[in-house]
């Protein structure tokens, strides 16, 4: 079986942000809730490096472990989905997981903070799949349509991959070894580069 | 996810684990990681890192725990952070060390206290009750207490669920049914929590007069309270233990609700780690709180005969008064404060003995 | 099916119960026979039952000072539930959706949390003075309590809805809300409606007389 992952080539992404775009608009995202985004570390320097950051769909998740009311749930592809119906709000999942990838779209003091979202890999959630209730909860299901997530799709540089973590992984070594990088510079050296 | 509770260590080398787990999580790390490799004779300035790349990595990776502040066009909190490495750390603590010492130490005091009460039984009046009855409480300061006593359960009950609904609960129930729990629970935690600060603040406006210092408190506890040594200590209107037990209450109750209040208003903004740390002070402090509210409902119902009544009418027995409490036993005795039991029988609507017999001739005749 | 009955015969059966009953309560204090007043009329007895009537809300100073307890409690309890009634976004929706056809602008977020605090812990002091004062203790029925915790009950379980997620906790919610209005005509939470006529009688009674009551 496959295992998804998701991989953003530091050295390819311009921080174009048209992952967050297409996120946002293919899942009807409401207004506050940002499931992908893009943190440039660096920036102005030299050195100055982004990455697109979404849901890692870890193996052995921190969201997981740590949901009160265990609403988390790996499908046979290792993407890590939640159940809306069941989620109490209460954000511990946004304290544990190390890439920040919860959101709420509530933020008031005493408040609940509202059903969390977060990417789901396109690949929607426990409702049926493409139906109307799963489109309304958790966007748009791309994976049972036998495609990929729309934000590596949309990537203008082919920075973010996603797909099976061995066909990703050979991809970028294919890519490591054309830039002619070695161990004493992960970036591109423009003497061995083949590009 | 399974949980599987491995051989229980005894109490206080847990209690030391999450204090010092606490203090390892509360406190970040000093040392500073360095891949610079050492000076060395062909090059004694050092060798600085020649790949900028894993410079850049490293900081990201954050394992000295500093977290590297990036820029992201979506707005919001910490979304420049990429990596929070807290998080997993505090996600593991709360599951493995905080649940399972928060299960032990409850269910270790819980016994402790059914043991003392095997072995001890309920400590009786001395020489009875006398059926004299002596003032202890105001309407007031009941109606403080008892509040203060229903919020907390309340608290301490939902806030249970939310802590160890998960391995506890949720098997028995189910997930669908365990959501509907945990979700009326965190509400309910939620909403209730001010009213515990409320409380407590009222319950520190009436009650600190009986909780000062005073002389002789420190000879009751160098004896333990009558522990060691022989008889009863004198003591005044509170001895020393309940004087501990409600500057405990005041002061940790405060820090439970205030970090209660951080966990409840993320509209300020402010940062994971915060959060976590709050989350952490929180669940020891209620710990505390939990731990001496068992002995102390123990103490005021079954543990002494005769406590629990001045809490509930006001008045306690004037027996009662002179063996657990005797300087202001005395003094009420002088000012004249005590009540007859038919007066006091009066009071609760009950019909007073000697009335009762007389009620009893009339009938017969 | 649970569901079809908490929002459909129940809630109109709750409601028929509790406007028919209310009616009737009211018409029957109202409408009692009275013995004639043979007194002598010193002064107008209308506007003054109409004066009582407002008058009341604040104590005579006389004894205001031994009853802080329930008025503080009372006001903070009473205010706050109905504030919470009335103006809670989830109420406001409800009233227009099922029984109105209009609604209004709710309050504010903050505006309902501190409602729902003051309502809360009002209730719950002025239930625990009414076990703890020994005359109200004396003079207290079961109805007294039974109506104190079933309006608990009601504001707990909304409480306890508040996510607006889960179907069954709304239900509950709703459920208990009917349980309070079939209740509500036969117990002591007719004072919501009958303290009008109550105070009126008083005023108008010593009004006549010359008496400011």
């Amino acid at each position: 079986m496959a295992r998804m992952k998701f991989y953003c080539d530091a050295e390819r992404c311009i921080e174009c942000n048209a992952c967050v775009t297409a996120c946002k608009n293919e899942h009807d995202i409401p207004w506050g809730v940002n499931r992908r985004r893009v943190v440039t570390i660096k920036d102005g320097e030299q050195g100055e490096r982004s990455l697109s950051v979404a849901c890692m769909h870890c193996s052995d998740a921190p969201c997981a472990a740590v949901c009160p009311v265990d609403i988390f749930y790996t499908t046979s592809d290792g993407i890590v989905l939640h159940d809306k119906d069941l989620c109490i709000g209460c954000g511990y999942c946004f304290y544990a997981c190390p890439f920040g990838a919860p959101q709420f779209p509530e933020e008031a003091a005493f408040s609940s903070r509202g059903k969390m979202d977060k990417c789901t890999f396109c690949a929607g959630g426990p409702e049926d799949d493409n139906s109307s209730e799963e489109y309304k909860k958790y966007g748009r299901n791309r994976i049972a349509e036998g495609k990929l997530p729309l934000c590596a799709e949309m990537c203008s540089t082919h920075a973010l991959l996603a797909g099976d973590a061995d066909v990703l992984s050979d991809i970028y070594r294919k890519r490591v070894i054309n830039r002619g990088a070695s161990a004493f510079d992960w970036g591109v050296n423009f003497d061995k580069a083949k590009l | 996810m399974s949980f599987r509770l491995h051989r229980p260590t005894p109490f206080f080398l847990r209690l030391v684990t999450i204090l010092l787990l606490a203090v390892a999580i509360l406190l970040p790390p000093t040392s500073g990681a360095s891949n610079i490799p050492p000076k060395s004779p062909d090059y004694p300035q050092g060798v600085s890192s020649i790949n900028p790349g894993s410079d850049l990595w490293r900081e990201v990776r954050q394992r000295d725990g500093l977290i590297v502040d990036g820029i992201s066009q979506v707005k919001g909190v910490e979304t420049g952070v990429l990596i929070n490495v807290r998080g997993d750390q505090w996600a593991r603590f709360r599951i493995n060390e905080v649940t399972k010492t928060v299960s032990y130490a409850l269910v270790g005091v819980f016994g402790i206290l059914v043991l003392v009460f095997v072995l001890r039984g309920k400590v009786g009046i001395k020489g009875g009750r006398s059926g004299r009855v002596v003032r202890r409480f105001t309407d007031y300061e009941r109606i403080v207490h008892w509040t203060l006593t229903i919020v907390f359960l309340f608290l301490a009950i939902t806030g249970l669920i939310l802590l160890l609904g998960r391995p506890l609960l949720l098997p028995l129930f189910g997930k669908e049914v365990f959501a509907l729990f945990a979700s009326a629970s965190k509400e309910g935690h939620n909403l209730f929590g001010p009213l515990f600060l409320v409380s407590l603040l009222m319950m520190l406006f009436s009650f600190t007069r009986h909780n000062i210092y005073e002389k002789g408190d420190l000879g009751w506890l160098l004896k333990l309270g009558g522990l060691i040594g022989d008889g009863h200590p004198s003591v005044g209107f509170f001895n020393m233990g309940e004087k501990f037990w409600y500057w405990i209450v005041i002061l940790i109750g405060l820090v439970v609700s205030i970090s209660g209040l951080i966990l409840v208003s993320p509209n300020f903004g402010q940062g994971r780690v915060i959060m976590e740390i709050s989350h952490l002070v929180h669940v020891i402090g209620a710990l505390v709180l939990m731990l001496g509210s068992l002995g102390h409902m123990y103490m005021g119902t079954i543990g002494i005969e005769g406590a629990l009544q001045g809490m509930t009418s006001g008045y306690v027995d004037t027996n009662w008064a002179d063996a657990h409490h005797d300087r202001w036993s005395r003094e009420c005795q002088q000012k004249g404060l005590t009540l007859s039991a038919d007066e006091f029988a009066r009071l609760r609507g009950e019909t007073p003995a000697a009335d009762a017999e007389v009620a009893a001739q009339e009938r017969a005749k | 099916m649970i569901e079809y009955l908490i929002d459909g015969p129940l809630w109109h059966l709750s409601l028929a119960v509790f406007g028919i009953g209310v009616v009737w309560k009211l018409g029957s204090i109202v409408f009692a026979s009275r013995r004639q007043d043979l007194s002598v009329a010193r002064a107008a007895a209308g506007p003054a039952a109409f004066k009582t009537v407002f008058s009341r809300f604040i104590p005579h100073k006389e004894i205001s000072s031994q009853i802080v307890i329930p008025l503080v409690a009372g006001y903070m309890f009473h205010l706050g539930l109905f504030a919470l009634l009335f103006f809670a976004v989830p109420h406001v929706s409800f009233l227009e959706q099922n029984l109105l056809g209009f609604g209004w602008t709710p309050m504010p977020h903050w505006a309902f949390i501190v409602s729902a605090q003051l309502a809360f812990l009002g209730l719950i002091i002025l239930w625990l003075r009414r076990m703890t004062n020994p005359v109200s203790r004396l003079i207290s029925t079961l109805d007294d309590h039974v109506v104190a915790i079933l309006t608990f009950v009601v504001m707990l379980t909304g409480c306890f809805a508040l996510l607006e997620g889960a179907t069954a906790l709304r239900l509950l919610h709703r459920f208990t809300v009917e349980l309070w209005l079939i209740y509500f005509p036969f117990s002591a939470l007719m004072h919501t409606f009958t303290f009008i006529p109550s105070r009126a009688f008083t005023g108008a009674w010593f009004g006549r007389r010359g008496i400011d009551a």
